[in-house]
């Protein structure tokens, strides 16, 4: 909490600043993974490569002029689908096309905390390229932040974690008390559990919802192993959101519960597993991400 | 070759490595539950917990790989005797890539892949050998062991560069193959069983009355003929039991390498190179051979287990490796 | 050295002073041929792609003339690509033909003795498992040489070639293959997704340091591959022939294989696992000199060949989305050896 309020003390502070001097506030330095980035002015040809910097930019009111079709199919995430219109795509996660993004003439593009060194290195030399620090474990504040600031729209950006916060600190009052939570995602081979430090799991737990212990283990992987069918209590707690790549999020729970070890766990006897779309709820991060948890959220637990 | 066992006492003591791994299987998992609970549960008298574990998710998996085992251990003997070349794996034949790329299509259209439908994968395998099998009917291709087999692996990297095309489209299927590509038998649907089953039946249905026209071919295609055998449908029909077996086996645990190659070479060694001989003893070993490397698969990574497919490439690799340092390899 | 007296039709001799070389006829006018075609592709690539230009343009750009938007087009994203296409291509031609030939098997290519998938294995593990400052293609080279110094250390006494040496890879390369899916399974989607240009071979933004790496190896490799070829093609009928000709079969093999992992490997690190190069590169090369010799650097240029064309097709069949090269390779290349191996059917083997 406290790393929280600095920052945003830190924030404002910076943003208080750009705006009293005019005519310093287009000029920028961003503290990325491949070294800093000098920007200035407010970019007008952006190129969003990964859902993140996307999610970022469409909150924030940019239209991004091009993005990569998504891990979850052939076109954006299906949940910024409507706001990002008509865009370009400019290739997929796994091979972004270099020169249709060159051909799209970018003055702005942000990439996702994992791009490999050779994609930077082309990259880079066709416009200042945005490659946030800190990968998926990162607090997702200062993923967006960077996002923003590099789009010019810090200020903006501070309004719009205030009003996650806001609906956080609201939400939390209707929460039910001392409740268990894990994201777990069913495979054809068994199903692993969330770790409880990724975005997601950040956001449940200023919700006030405890992480399952198996999932706060883990600390360095975004997910667990696959877990044995033998040891499949272990993932168990007071409510289990069961995610899939897929955005019906039904056929997963389908498929668990046919597996005998699944329909023995508490939640599920309790009725209290609910199926979530997990493009959101094992992958992305960004403002409009998090309403969209908040409300899958709300829908299942708030009284 | 070393001292060759009798076949009946290669097979008395497959048979008892059978049963000893059949029992480890059900009293060794990744969980909580110890070897004495284990015990208990199967003498009957341990808590709840205990007896879900062993007498249904342990029991489940045991089955699962015995029957996968047998139909992989089969296949193997056959194949290598049919295309009389040591090297061939069931793999080499398109007929795993015919099964993967089922599968990918299945996903692909809608179906998710613990509910899929068996039958496609054994279809996908089916299509595989009868592409392999079209070849071999074409001028005189099928006399060439090596040209027969290296069709096959024309149509396996084909096949397999389909699925990855179709993986490239859709992502979403990317990311489930990826947990299926590696064979395993923890988490199938509890119907598996009584779905694969008719398929191995089937499959060594069709090889039975091959055995005989197969040994006879091993001597060569003109005392095959002379001894009033016809060589093609002597293939073709063992091709089918193959694609049987596989497919069967690549539907119910996903594609598990190594074990076709590996059986055969461990039977060839214990009774000698007739297939009247490894057939059988085979059918015992391929299930030891994916009971050991499933059980073993529990016990590595406890809580978590490792896919058999891993431990089974892990285990037959250096197996195959010390053979063939061991020996030179028996012409076929 | 004893000579061997070719029909004389089929080959003509180029004097240079001292030096003479027995050309064979055919061959020459394929290599002439395959040149000419890879010229006329590399210039049509240059100047086609996405955003329109004038070969002329193209090349002007190519030499430094030009807006700078062309200029960063061609010197930075075509010319690296086209360059790392060429050069893997040949070198998985060369290499495929060397090694087919010394193992007297179609079925030898680097790609079957565990080369490609160890290079595969060590790519993906920097990307997924330990996520190191090394580059994904150091470690590819790394890969590539830990699995032939392994199928060699372990082969070892049964000769370069026969059976054992490529069941000995085969072995190697199952259990490199079962680490890369472990890997690849117990990675989060991100990081998989990261590794997969190395799991299926692609020349997309490949580090130019491997690139020029992999031609200076290219520069020395073949015109080592060229020497050997003599001593491998007699080699080809049977042991005894070749020692009653003077060649000295274990230096030879022993060389052949270190030029043919050391080609493999470079383009590997390049390219990562486009296998059916060196399976359909020697194919076609043998096709078209429609001879039994080792036409390793006829093999070489259909390699490239292949490549660049496969590539610029992955590129553009649906694009924007790209295919990777490997994909294309394997979908054109698998019917292509199919016809092949139908076409010579009651030919012998090489």
């Amino acid at each position: 909490m406290s790393l929280t309020s600095l920052l945003r003390g830190a924030a404002l502070l910076t943003a208080g600043l750009l705006l009293s001097t005019p005519l310093l506030a287009a000029a920028r330095t961003i503290d990325g993974a491949y070294g800093s980035v000098e920007l200035s002015g407010t970019p007008q040809r952006v190129v969003a490569l990964g859902e993140n910097a996307l999610d970022a930019a469409l909150s924030l009111g940019i239209q991004p002029l091009g993005s990569l079709a998504s891990r979850g199919g052939s076109d954006v995430p299906h949940y910024l689908k409507a706001k990002a219109g008509t865009i370009t795509l400019v290739g997929s996660v796994r091979e972004p096309n270099l020169e249709a993004i060159l051909a799209l003439q970018p003055d702005l593009i942000l990439a996702s905390g994992d791009l490999p060194n050779d994609l930077y290195a082309k990259l880079s030399l066709m416009a200042p390229t945005v490659v946030p620090k800190g990968g998926t474990f990162q607090d997702w504040r200062q993923t967006y932040s960077t996002y923003a600031l590099a789009l010019n729209q810090s200020e903006q950006a501070e309004q719009r974690i205030a009003e996650i916060d806001t609906r956080i600190a609201a939400l939390r009052e209707r929460m039910p008390q001392d409740q268990q939570v894990s994201v777990v995602r069913w495979n054809p081979q068994g199903p692993f559990i969330m770790s409880s430090h990724l975005f997601v799991g950040q956001l449940l737990q200023t919700l006030g919802l405890k992480a399952n212990e198996l999932a706060a283990a883990q600390q360095r992987k975004p997910h667990s192993d696959i877990i044995s069918l033998e040891n499949l209590a272990k993932v168990d707690a007071d409510w289990i959101f069961l995610a899939t790549l897929n955005p019906d999020g039904r056929k997963a729970l389908d498929d668990a519960r046919q597996q005998p070890a699944f329909t023995r766990l508490k939640a599920v006897e309790n009725d209290r597993v609910i199926s979530v779309d997990g493009q959101i709820w094992s992958s992305s991060s960004g403002y409009l991400a998090a309403q969209h948890i908040l409300d899958d959220v709300e829908k299942a637990l708030a009284r | 070759m070393p001292s060759r066992l009798s076949l009946p006492r290669a097979l008395g003591l497959a048979a008892l490595c059978l049963l000893a791994l059949i029992l480890a299987s059900l009293l060794l998992g990744a969980g909580d539950v110890g070897l004495w609970a284990s015990l208990q549960a199967l003498l009957g008298h341990a808590d709840d917990e205990a007896r879900f574990v062993v007498l249904q998710l342990r029991w489940a998996r045991t089955e699962l790989a015995l029957l996968v085992g047998l139909a992989l251990g089969g296949a193997g003997v056959l194949l290598q005797a049919v295309t009389r070349n040591p090297l061939a794996e069931p793999g080499l034949l398109g007929v795993s890539a015919g099964a993967s790329f089922a599968v990918v299509l299945a996903i692909n259209l809608g179906a998710s892949a613990a509910s899929l439908h068996l039958g496609v994968a054994t279809l996908g395998a089916l299509l595989g050998c009868t592409l392999v099998l079209l070849v071999t009917q074409m001028r005189g291709v099928g006399e060439d062991p090596v040209r027969l087999v290296l069709a096959g692996a024309a149509f396996s990297g084909l096949l397999g560069a389909l699925s990855s095309l179709l993986l490239l489209w859709d992502q979403r299927t990317a990311d489930e193959m990826r947990f299926w590509i590696i064979g395993a038998l923890a988490g199938r649907p509890l119907d598996t069983l009584s779905w694969s089953l008719p398929g191995l039946l089937l499959g060594l249905a069709v090889a039975l009355p091959l055995i005989r026209p197969l040994a006879a071919l091993a001597l060569g295609e003109r005392v095959a003929s002379g001894l009033g055998h016809h060589p093609q449908l002597t293939r073709l029909g063992t091709l089918l039991a193959v694609a049987l077996l596989v497919g069967t086996a690549t539907a119910a645990a996903g594609p598990i390498g190594f074990i076709g190659l590996i059986v055969p070479y461990i039977a060839r060694r214990l009774v000698g190179s007739d297939i009247r001989r490894t057939l059988g003893l085979s059918l015992l070993l391929g299930p030891c051979v994916l009971l050991f490397a499933d059980t073993l698969s529990r016990l590595l990574v406890r809580p978590y287990e490792l896919p058999v497919g891993v431990i089974t490439a892990f285990v037959g690799a250096p197996i195959l490796i010390a053979v063939i340092r061991g020996h030179r390899l028996p012409t076929l | 050295m004893p000579r061997i007296s070719p029909p004389l039709t089929a080959h003509c001799v180029l004097r240079l002073g001292d030096y003479s070389l027995l050309l064979h006829r055919r061959s020459s006018t394929v290599a002439l041929f395959l040149c000419l075609a890879l010229l006329l592709s590399s210039a049509w690539i240059l100047a086609f792609g996405a955003n329109g230009l004038t070969p002329w343009a193209a090349l002007r750009a190519a030499f430094g003339q030009g807006e700078p938007m062309q200029l960063l087009l061609i010197r930075e994203l075509r010319v690296p690509r086209l360059l790392s296409g060429l050069f893997s291509g040949a070198a998985l031609g060369a290499a495929g033909c060397l090694l087919q030939t010394l193992a007297r098997n179609r079925l030898a290519t680097p790609g079957v003795i565990g080369i490609d998938n160890g290079a595969t294995a060590f790519a993906v593990a920097s990307i997924v498992a330990v996520p190191t400052s090394l580059a994904p293609s150091a470690l590819a080279l790394s890969g590539a040489a830990t699995a032939a110094v392994l199928t060699f250390a372990l082969a070892a006494g049964g000769g370069a070639r026969g059976y054992r040496f490529i069941v000995v890879g085969i072995a190697i390369g199952a259990l490199f293959g079962a680490a890369t899916n472990l890997m690849l399974a117990r990675a989060d989607i991100d990081a998989a997704n990261a590794a997969y240009p190395w799991t299926v071979g692609s020349l997309n933004a490949r580090p130019s340091q491997a690139v020029w790496l992999l031609g200076g190896g290219l520069l020395l490799g073949l015109p080592a591959a060229k020497l050997l070829v003599r001593a491998l093609s007699l080699m080809r009928f049977s042991d005894s022939v070749a020692i009653g000709l003077g060649v000295r079969l274990r230096l030879m093999r022993v060389l052949s294989l270190l030029l043919c992992v050391w080609l493999t490997a470079l383009a590997v690190a390049v390219a990562g696992p486009v296998g059916l190069i060196a399976l359909v590169a020697p194919e076609m090369a043998r096709h078209l000199c429609a001879r039994h010799g080792v036409p390793v650097l006829n093999a070489a240029l259909c390699g490239a060949l292949l490549m660049i064309l496969a590539d610029w097709l992955g590129r553009h069949l649906l694009a924007p989305i790209e295919i990777p090269v490997g994909i294309i390779t394997a979908i054109v290349g698998a019917p292509y050896l199919l016809w092949i191996l139908l076409r010579q059917s009651s030919r012998s083997s090489p």
